[in-house]
């Protein structure tokens, strides 16, 4: 279409390019607030919120009120299998109970398959349960033999293991934990993977209780605490003091024994919280001299949480002895804590021996990245009393 | 036939760049006259309301995420780069117009200690009875819901915590007070207390969890009930507030509404914002963020306006809602970098006085204390842009704000909070007088302080605020005025005769002033001050009017 000047809106559009709205002489202050007002009014818009402000709106309700359906899923498959990936499902009934299944895999080639119900899935109810059958296989896992003089060297095991547990949860007040748990747990083990030798080239059932065998277990656990910390995850005050009694009853007459476990965790604030001194003594005792346990499910240290300086079961015997200490220091309240550790402890084939001589020990130093309820990345350097220092990069409070 | 068409088009398109050429000139010759029109004061100045004049009906609800809000305003600095800007939204008497925003009370009129104890508690409170859940809580730290009471007025309800009765509704209750009597608009709130027995769940009502709404269960309800703090008796002590009809979301402390017409003045250059800066620290209002603003659509004749809600004021004094103030709040933001580096690399050797800053122990009360409050050091949870750009005179004008209260309308409000122990209604008001003082002491000594210009007969009249309070002690060498004659279109001054000087708050009108000179102005300074901000002149504009000299600015 030709334009001419004909066309009075032409020549009307030109005049509205060419004088800038504001430009029209206002009288009053009102008028000049009036003609702002009417401008953006030809220009107003919806609010949009911008791709950053989309992904932390979707991130906030994932962790607030996590969405049913498929979820990225980390953590740890088995002791000393490093970081692990992978995918999950889940869904919320009315009740907070969370149905879940996942499966995960490690850099080390660890795998896990998980199917599980959690009530309430937060863990804050007064009563609750957790049921989980799952499968998970662990072909390189470290043994370095028994006691604290260091066998002929590191070997590796493979192990598979079957699942089913049920566990009941009561808090008959806020600080109160009551916990009993009743599971089957299959194990299988073969000759280990990785660049270790396997298990049964360096070691006999001697010297690796239970070498060669498959034991599968009935496993009841009972278990009382006072718990007073923030949470379990991360907490700079409170305390955590308690004890589980575990019953692994081989469905094959082979092994079986009592375990006890007793733990205390002590955060003490100092000067409203710039400081922290955290606090751990743990003993993991079998109840019975003549109980047999298989290598594998003996009491351990050596870990990125435990005698942080020594590898993932670095120590293992009948009875074992930790303490721990950090002094942590709090750059920010909301996100960062600073730790210097020390950890010592001891494992023994006699329980007379489990006292507070001769103990190993490392020390480290470390920074904990975190929300208020749960420590999101660890990453730690300790060094055992003679070696190198050893990078711990790990979710999860140490203790 | 086609040259025809050719010389058709040539003709048109020469008539367009003349049309053009024509309206340049026309332009031209506008903003000529706009430059010589553009004056300082115009008719209505000083104007007492900013008007909203464009219907905003179409704006839509304007959700502003937690996370996102908190991260942009610690990590970035949003809103205007430019420092030093002079509040926006301020008529010429350097005071702000009431607003969709702002409405003046205390200070400006005589507010009655009934007006304050009522605030914006203009209907019935809620009917006694049942009550009827309508929508669960998926927001916010405090437990409570949506619910219906007999008469069918729908209120959000909040409790106290299960481990800290009384403080969180205390809180809320007082601060929304304190808050209506300083110009925000204000949910209607009441304190009341709720039976489970009379609280039942409407059949319709829903919950958001897990990335969806669902059918909200009495096992929700009683969830919320467990997770608050009951009384001796079984009941639970509540704060409701009615719900506002025509909810659009929220708005930001920086930048406008892009939906609403007449959301035309930045938000970080609304003094009203700034001057949270100052209320905040008198009141410890840590938690200012998007998500504890409303905006609702109101009816305003024909048109329809936005009104902008201070909605969640309960993050006031020493208590959050679930817990007492952690010891950093007021004091550092939630993210600081110099203090966070020196903790880092000094093994935490690096203490703040907060960090040994003692409190009077009292649990309805919490972390809340005015011995070593210092209002210029105080900080919220983080950085909002408003508070950023708020400069001396923003201050200045909120502290004259904070010091209208005089004891008995703070102590009349804490009543409000219905605390069960006396001693911390006392302490609570206690401390409120302490820091308000603190705050009246700081701020009227980083500016030249004299306010309530008048003419009165053949003088100008004022009051030095901090003097009238005892603050301070009168200039030594009194005030010393400069008069001039002004010139509105060209903002030329030419002094009359020599400065004078006088011992009073007061200054007299030159003796004669040419009839054609329709503007003067006095600048007047504190000779021989206690503070050196006193030096610098306060400029007052006065208008000739049929009745005399009338004022119409001020500018500090």
């Amino acid at each position: 279409m030709a334009l001419t000047m004909r066309s009075p809106s032409i020549l009307a559009l030109a005049l509205c390019l060419i004088v800038p709205a504001g430009a029209v002489a206002q009288e009053t202050r009102a008028e000049e607030i009036a003609a702002k007002q009417k401008a953006k009014a030809a220009a107003a818009t919806p609010y949009q919120p911008n791709a950053f402000e989309r992904v932390m709106g979707r991130l906030e309700e994932g962790f607030v009120s996590p969405p049913n359906g498929w979820y990225p899923a980390f953590g740890s498959i088995y002791p000393g299998g490093g970081l692990s990936l992978g995918v999950g499902y889940r869904h919320f009934d009315r009740r907070e109970a969370i149905w879940d299944v996942h499966g995960l895999y490690s850099i080390k080639g660890y795998k896990l398959l998980e199917f599980g119900t959690i009530s309430p899935w937060d863990g804050r109810g007064r009563f609750g349960y957790d049921a989980k059958v799952g499968w998970l296989d662990a072909p390189q896992v470290a043994y370095y033999g028994l006691g604290m003089g260091g066998g002929p060297g590191r070997a590796n095991y493979h192990l598979s293991q079957t699942y089913a547990s049920f566990a009941a949860l009561m808090r008959p007040t806020p600080w109160t934990r009551l916990r009993g748990e009743i599971g089957y747990d299959g194990f299988d083990t073969q000759e280990g993977r990785g660049r270790a030798p396997s298990i049964e080239t360096l070691y006999n059932p001697l010297t690796a209780p239970g070498l060669g065998s498959s034991p599968s277990f009935i496993r009841t656990e009972a278990g009382a605490a006072i718990d007073w910390r923030t949470s379990p995850s991360y907490s700079a005050k409170g305390g955590f003091y308690g004890v589980t009694l575990a019953n692994y009853s081989d469905t094959g007459d082979d092994f079986g024994f009592k375990r006890l476990d007793a733990e205390l965790i002590q955060h003490v604030p100092l000067l409203r919280g710039n400081w922290v001194i955290s606090l751990r003594g743990r003993m993991q005792t079998i109840l019975d001299d003549n109980d047999v346990v298989p290598y594998f499910l003996l009491p351990q240290l050596g870990s990125g949480s435990t005698l942080r300086g020594y590898p993932t079961g670095f120590f293992r015997d009948r009875h074992s002895l930790l303490t721990s200490a950090e002094f942590r220091w709090i750059p920010n309240r909301l996100a960062l804590d600073m730790a210097i550790f020390y950890d010592a402890g001891k494992v023994t084939r006699d329980r007379s021996d489990l006292d507070f001589s001769e103990l190993e020990s490392s020390w480290g130093f470390g920074a904990r990245f975190h929300a208020p309820r749960s420590t999101i990345l660890r990453i730690e350097a300790a060094r055992p009393k003679t070696g190198k220092f050893r990078l711990i990069v790990a979710t999860g409070a140490a203790f | 036939m086609a040259s025809n068409m050719i010389q058709r088009r040539v003709k048109h398109a020469l008539a367009v760049v003349a049309a053009i050429v024509a309206v340049q000139v026309v332009r031209s010759d506008v903003s000529g006259v706009l430059q010589a029109q553009r004056v300082k004061f115009f008719s209505d100045d000083p104007l007492t309301r900013e008007p909203d004049t464009q219907d905003a009906s179409k704006v839509q609800v304007m959700e502003i995420g937690l996370s996102s809000d908190l991260l942009l305003n610690l990590f970035t600095k949003l809103g205007d780069p430019s420092t030093n800007v002079k509040a926006r939204n301020i008529n010429t008497i350097d005071e702000v117009p009431d607003s969709s925003w702002f409405n003046n009370r205390i200070y400006s009129r005589d507010l009655t200690v009934d007006e304050l104890t009522r605030g914006a508690n203009a209907s019935e409170p809620p009917a006694s009875g049942r009550w009827t859940v309508i929508r669960g809580k998926s927001t916010g730290a405090a437990t409570g819901f949506t619910a219906r009471d007999e008469k069918g007025q729908v209120w959000f309800v909040s409790f106290d915590g299960r481990d800290i009765p009384v403080a969180p509704t205390a809180a809320a209750m007082v601060a929304t007070k304190l808050f209506w009597a300083l110009g925000y608009n204000q949910v209607e709130t009441h304190l009341t207390t709720m039976v489970p027995e009379n609280v039942v769940v409407d059949p319709q009502a829903t919950l958001r969890a897990h990335g969806k709404r669902r059918t909200l269960t009495t096992d929700d309800v009683e969830d919320v009930f467990k997770r608050s703090a009951a009384s001796a008796d079984g009941s639970y002590r509540a704060i409701v507030g009615r719900a506002v009809p025509g909810y659009v979301g929220h708005f930001r402390y920086f930048g406008t509404r892009p939906d609403d017409p007449n959301d035309v003045v930045d938000h970080e250059h609304r003094r009203e914002l700034r001057a949270l800066k100052v209320f905040g620290a008198w009141t410890n209002l840590v938690d200012m963020k998007a998500g504890n603003t409303l905006d609702a659509l109101e009816k305003n004749g024909s048109l329809s306006v936005v009104k902008h809600y201070l909605q969640d004021v309960g993050s006031t004094f020493g208590t959050g809602a679930n817990a007492p103030r952690e010891d950093d709040e007021g004091h550092e933001y939630l993210y600081q970098g110099a203090p966070l580096a020196k903790r880092l690399f000094t093994f935490g050797l690096f203490v703040r006085p907060w960090q040994k800053m003692d409190y009077v122990e009292n649990a309805e009360i919490g972390k809340f204390e005015g011995t070593e409050f210092e209002p210029e050091d105080w900080k919220p949870r983080v950085p909002v842009a408003a508070l950023r750009h708020a400069r001396a005179d923003d201050n200045f004008w909120a502290a004259l704000r904070v010091m209208a209260f005089t004891d008995d309308h703070i102590r009349a409000a804490v009543k409000t909070g219905g605390y069960t122990d006396p001693a911390a209604e006392k302490l609570l008001a206690d401390i409120l007088i302490q820091r308000r003082d603190k705050i009246g002491k700081t701020y009227l000594s980083r500016i030249n302080p004299l306010t309530r210009f008048a003419v009165s007969g053949d003088a100008v009249t004022f009051e030095n605020p901090a003097v009238k309070a005892g603050y301070a002690t009168a200039p030594k060498g009194g005030y010393e005025a400069t008069w001039a004659t002004f010139n509105n279109g060209t903002g030329e001054a030419s002094p009359i005769g020599s400065p004078i000087t006088s011992a009073d708050e007061r200054v007299q009108l030159p003796a004669s002033v040419p009839g054609s000179e329709q503007f003067v102005k006095v600048s007047i300074r504190a000779v021989d001050p206690p503070h050196a901000p006193w030096s610098t002149p306060v400029n007052v504009y006065l208008r000739r009017a049929a009745d005399g000299w009338q004022l119409v600015g001020v500018e500090r």
